[in-house]
């Protein structure tokens, strides 16, 4: 289940600032690697930018690259505690949920994954990247503020996906993953409790994902209730799948720029078929990349993936 | 007599104020500036890198230790300078071109400046031309490149490229890092060094400056 949309602006000749801005150009980057690559599921882009810019936040946006956050929007708790809110469809958000409308009509019906960032994630880019990271020890509650409010926004948000038509979302947390398993247990995992018990349902699943989550956080991540997370490569897989209960579902983890960006098409067969063997005693791993593959990634690379996916599906 | 220790737990604890307050005492007490650098500012730092290698500390936590030695070293810096006292060496670093992410780059400052490097902060979004401007009008010794996209990542090429044209590429080791980057790009490109984490930036650019 690699996290796969903009390489697919290969099969289309769309640019990156197209997919982010217009559902038309992302849905055909998708569907062009879903067709290529008959996945029983497709996803929203990956953007970390979309529910900052919602918020208010100031973006930096180029031809070939994924938005970014400028600056910051909040400086101290006054400022957080009169943070409005936004609401679903405000900004580029409506593009994300468009695509998801869009991409339920497929006539094949695969399963259809969203995507939105995380409750601290959020909270840090509101609030400067850096700057988070100290406030969460010398101004717990300014970024408690933030989070609650980023939680308050996602939990919309992730109700206007279901409403939309998704079978699920991806929440990418990375910043709680440079945070201390009870800093991240406190900032991100409370919060995404209290999403999961509100949004999360027989028909709709929320997987999180972390690529700078180390297996001394799997804990903490466990402790939002969700089934299923998505890992980076610093998550020794083989080792971790031991220490869960076998309804937990863990995925990933072959890095993106490694591994799909620089490997030649025969080392990236290898790896894949590895990373199966040494997972292969367990029903609850879903093999992935460890993050959202880029959109300079070799389709050749995603190629030899795939094919050593199947084959090994067909000869097991 | 000032209580150095306080100092030390100040800059480990992440105690900016306290720092600040225990680095003004014992410069009032006639306590010569390099003293405190080298017997208790750049130990604690070692110290914090130490437990962040261990996952004792993590990214908070060694940012705050950076921000209370960053406060003594502010006081610190003019009788320094004054005092004919040398740092480890001088590193211009910088997020590259087209890049905005600092958090890495940020850290990796923050080490080196525990390291008792003087650290020049280009910030983000950092054009070759400006990395070969500070090399020549700051006599930087050692320039560090931080990118976390695939997309900007061949910044750091170009960038060794201005080096070698403006005719300051011997002069200067080059040290990269980053989410995407490994040590095989970094030989790629023509890089001297590649650090993993923000800590080994410190002994990479230890071994940069040794090597010349």
């Amino acid at each position: 289940m690699p996290i796969a949309v903009y390489p697919g602006l290969a099969l289309t000749g769309a640019k990156v600032q197209d997919i982010v801005t217009n559902a038309t150009a992302q849905c055909d980057a998708q569907i062009a690697l879903h067709e290529r690559y008959r996945t029983p599921f497709v996803l929203s882009a990956m953007d970390l930018s979309v529910e900052a810019e919602a918020f208010g936040c100031t973006i930096h946006k180029s031809e070939n690259e994924v938005p970014s956050v400028l600056g910051r929007l909040v400086t101290n708790l006054e400022q957080a505690q009169q943070l409005a809110v936004p609401k679903p469809g405000d900004k580029r958000t409506s593009v994300y949920l468009e695509t998801v409308r869009r991409l339920r009509k497929l006539v094949d019906h695969p399963l259809v994954i969203g995507g939105c960032i995380g409750p601290f994630s959020l909270a840090a880019r509101l609030a400067g990247m850096s700057e988070a990271m100290e406030l969460t020890i010398t101004e717990p509650d300014l970024m408690h503020t933030l989070v609650a409010k980023s939680a308050s926004f996602l939990t919309l948000y992730l109700s206007a996906f279901k409403e939309a038509g998704a079978d699920g979302a991806i929440m990418a947390e990375p910043a709680a993953g440079l945070l201390s398993p009870r800093s991240m247990g406190a900032f991100s995992s409370a919060y995404i409790r209290e999403i999961e018990s509100a949004v999360c349902d027989g028909h709709f699943a929320l997987i999180l994902h972390n690529c700078a989550a180390k297996p001394l956080h799997l804990p903490s991540m466990l402790e939002t209730g969700l089934g299923t997370f998505h890992f980076g490569a610093l998550m020794d897989l083989p080792a971790v799948l031991g220490q869960v209960a076998p309804e937990i579902v863990l995925c990933g983890n072959l890095d993106p720029t490694s591994v799909f960006c620089q490997l030649p098409p025969l080392e990236i067969a290898a790896r894949t078929a590895n990373l199966l063997a040494a997972t292969a005693a367990y029903r609850n791993y879903v093999i992935s990349s460890g993050c959202d593959v880029p959109p300079n990634a070799p389709l050749t690379g995603l190629d030899a993936f795939f094919n050593t996916v199947d084959n090994t599906i067909q000869n097991s | 007599m000032p209580d150095f220790k306080l100092l030390y737990d100040a800059i480990l604890k992440g105690y900016a104020k306290t720092a600040k307050e225990t680095t003004e005492q014992a410069l009032a007490d006639g306590v010569e500036p390099i003293v405190l650098v080298q017997e208790w500012m750049v130990p604690a730092m070692t110290e914090a890198g130490r437990r962040f290698e261990c996952n004792d500390y993590f990214v908070p936590e060694l940012l705050l230790s950076a921000r209370a030695m960053k406060a003594s070293l502010e006081l610190l810096r003019p009788r320094l300078v004054a005092s004919g006292a040398k740092s480890a060496g001088r590193v211009a670093i910088g997020t590259v071109q087209g890049d905005l992410h600092d958090i890495g780059k940020n850290l990796v400052a923050a080490m080196l400046e525990g390291g008792g490097f003087e650290v020049i902060d280009l910030g983000v979004n950092v054009t070759p031309d400006r990395f070969l401007a500070t090399v020549k009008e700051k006599n930087a010794q050692i320039v560090a490149m931080s990118a976390l996209l695939t997309t900007t990542m061949p910044a750091m090429k170009t960038t060794i490229d201005a080096l070698k044209q403006g005719g300051v590429r011997d002069r200067v080791k080059v040290l990269v890092g980053g989410a995407p980057i490994t040590q095989k790009y970094a030989d790629e490109i023509g890089a001297d060094g590649y650090g993993e984490s923000a800590v080994s930036a410190v002994t990479l650019a230890k071994q940069a400056m040794a090597a010349d």
